[in-house]
């Protein structure tokens, strides 16, 4: 399964059946036996070929993405949303979107730029305001085509442009997906329990249940990150840059990586010529801070692929940094 | 004729205000089979001409559409750009474009700042065009290699069918008043009709009515209708300044001919064509103000088409509301007698 149709796939948190089928489906296919859990997680163990006792390390990504879902309807037929995961207002605007299972195509307007004053041009529309225009003409409609609860996805398709650049949405985190779904193809000394864990973007909510089941001795999430490196963002405040490979987070704002790990990590990374980079800014949170307070503590690293615009309709990453974060991760497995 | 298929494809061909050659050409494809004469003057103003001994009437809707323009490349390979025509600045973050460039057509997408780097002010601010960019995934040596300032960047929003027979797309300001044009001209070959009708697709709309200017005094008509679009009643845009999307709209005010509109309104009347009508105080801000003073004076009214979020990428129109400002300006045209000039100003 590639990137293209990982991505494509929609399902905000919550409602990850889409992309859960997709990946049962993908797994069984290539001979796995995968397991869901109580949170929806699906894990698959895969057995090492080195000596017992053998590590046994948690490699997770979670499989939901950010979206909207449908909180009510208004007279005229116009679905009420708010997020499910966060995504800023300002890139809702003049998008299109895709409504519940039957992907019904929706988008998301605003009041013409005539007929705004200057305070309208300047004041950020909340979810209050927004709207989802799917077409119908009454609430009843709106209602029946579009309930209370129906999760909604952006409707762009996944591109490969520019100089190794690929731009979509949900990159965050199905790039981590795919990257799993290629580590099960190797042989690796360790027992490799591969977690695609659900409900990271309204809590790591999957990623708790997966790690206090699975008791690893080691947990690396494999993530898609904040990425600034355009524009009028200083040196400083530009988290990761595209390109410079994968991101190795010494600490965000969930957890503080296991020292032992990064130093190996990066070790390795250099030792074998893999591009990485240390992610220069404390932000953000992942499923690294629930992993590594689970039971007793688990020893835990966060790996991650730099995506600009993250959260947005069209976020951007090279697809050089997704090979480094399989080529990392895969070199420091053969080292655990 | 495939209505659907028509915006489909206009919408997504290059026409942006004073560069309007390939929409242009389009357009003049669709009109040849339906008159006698098509031409492409040298505003790119498409003119299509049905032959008739009766009054010389002049039916227009523009052609053009708003876009951005390149006006700096950044050594991080950034692409700054500013507008042409009035483009909302709060539709463009998270947005796909295409950038024009010497090579053909570049994809690229204009970047935002992630909910997780925002300060508390960031949030309550919309962003200022000139802090935004397209990514074009290359280094500035390559950007600069096939892109230039003053390229044009168009909206990479494809073409978007809605419940209830809407569709959702750019450029449908003013491209589906086109198509009520061409739909006029297919239905009037089943129709009487005296008038020598002049179908013109007009440029520079956005800008200020500079194609109708010079094609208005070229046409040198007896009277004008001038098809744009008007606001549609959504959330945040009420009764006040909007009108229901699933009628046609008619304007009164001092820049619209009385007598000329009172026939408009009965024509729609006798053939039960719903209409809104709404007041321009003044100006209208469409083709209508520059085409009403061309040459001593060009006596013109206003047939409006409502749509969703104007100026967006995703401006939204209903094809039934479509299709009934076809019925009534075909109608209209067919009913215009040798005698239509009476009483005008009386």
């Amino acid at each position: 399964m590639d990137l293209k149709t990982l991505t494509e796939i929609n399902a905000p948190s919550g409602h990850e059946q889409p992309i859960r089928r997709a990946l049962l489906a993908e797994l069984k296919e290539k001979g796995f036996q995968p397991t869901i859990d109580r949170m929806g997680n699906i894990i698959v163990v895969k057995e090492g070929v080195g000596p017992v006792p053998r590590k046994r390390v948690l490699v997770s990504a979670h499989m939901d993405e950010v979206g909207l879902i449908v909180t009510g309807h208004t007279e005229d037929g116009f679905l009420k949303v708010t997020q499910a995961g966060g995504i800023d207002t300002r890139v809702l605007i003049s998008k299109r979107v895709l409504v519940g299972d039957d992907n019904i195509p929706g988008v998301i307007g605003a009041v013409a730029i005539h007929l705004q004053s200057a305070a309208d041009r300047a004041r950020v529309m909340g979810y209050r305001e927004i709207c989802v225009d799917i077409g119908a003409k009454s609430k009843g409609e709106a209602e029946g085509k579009a309930p209370k609860g129906t999760y909604i996805s952006f409707d762009t398709p996944y591109v490969e442009y520019g100089e190794g650049f690929a731009c979509g949405k949900a990159f965050d985190d199905r790039v981590g997906c795919w990257t799993i779904l290629r580590l099960l193809e190797e042989e690796l000394p360790c027992d490799l329990v591969a977690a695609f864990v659900s409900e990271e973007e309204v809590g790591c909510r999957g990623a708790s249940g997966a790690a206090f089941a699975q008791e690893p001795d080691i947990g690396i999430v494999l993530e898609g990150t904040t990425c600034n490196d355009l524009g009028d963002i200083p040196e400083i405040a530009q988290v990761c840059k595209c390109g410079s490979g994968v991101a190795v987070s010494f600490m965000d704002n969930a957890s503080i990586g296991n020292r032992e790990l990064f130093r190996k990590a990066i070790a390795i990374g250099e030792k074998e010529g893999i591009a990485h980079q240390v992610k220069s800014s404390v932000s953000g949170g992942n499923d690294g801070g629930v992993i590594q307070r689970a039971r007793e503590g688990i020893p835990t690293l966060v790996l991650s692929v730099p995506c600009r615009y993250i959260h947005s309709p069209s976020t951007v990453i090279k697809l050089s940094d997704a090979e480094s974060q399989f080529e990392l991760t895969r070199a420091l497995l053969r080292a655990l | 004729m495939d209505v659907k298929k028509i915006l489909a494809e206009a919408t997504s061909t290059l026409g942006v205000s004073g560069h309007e050659a390939e929409v242009a050409a389009y357009f003049a494809e669709q009109f040849r089979p339906l008159v006698d004469e098509v031409k492409v003057d040298a505003m790119y103003n498409v003119i299509a001409r049905r032959k008739g001994n009766g009054p010389k009437i002049m039916l227009c809707a523009h052609l053009d559409e708003i876009a951005l323009m390149v006006t700096k490349i950044e050594d991080d390979g950034c692409v700054r750009f500013s507008s042409v025509g009035g483009v909302d600045p709060r539709i463009l973050p998270g947005s796909r474009v295409w950038v024009h460039g010497a090579k053909g057509k570049l994809f690229g997408t204009i970047g935002a700042l992630p909910p997780h780097l925002m300060s508390a002010e960031d949030r309550t601010n919309n962003y200022k065009m000139d802090k935004l960019h397209v990514d074009l995934g290359m280094c500035a040596e390559t950007v600069r290699s096939q892109v230039r300032i003053g390229d044009l960047i168009t909206f990479n929003t494809p073409f978007t069918e809605l419940g209830g027979n809407q569709v959702a797309a750019k450029s449908l300001d003013d491209r589906a008043c086109v198509a009520i044009l061409l739909r006029a001209a297919e239905r009037l070959q089943k129709l009487v009709c005296d008038a020598d009708v002049y179908f013109v697709c007009s440029s520079q709309e956005e800008v200020g009515g500079r194609g109708a200017m010079t094609a208005a005094f070229g046409v040198e008509p007896d009277c004008a209708v001038v098809l744009d679009v008007d606001f549609a009643l959504t959330p945040g845009c009420g009764p006040d300044v909007a009108c229901p999307l699933d009628a046609m709209v008619v304007t009164h005010g001092p820049f619209i001919q009385p007598k000329l509109n009172k026939r408009l309104i009965d024509c729609a009347k006798a053939h039960n064509v719903k209409l809104t009508q709404t007041v321009a105080g003044r100006s209208t801000g469409t083709d209508a103000d520059e085409i009403g003073v061309s040459r001593a004076g060009v006596p013109v009214v206003l047939l409006s088409l409502p749509e969703k979020y104007m100026h967006t990428s995703v401006e939204t129109i209903s094809l039934d509301t479509l299709e009934e400002g076809a019925r009534l300006l075909a109608h209209f045209v067919s009913e215009l007698d040798a005698g239509w000039e009476e009483d005008l100003w009386i």
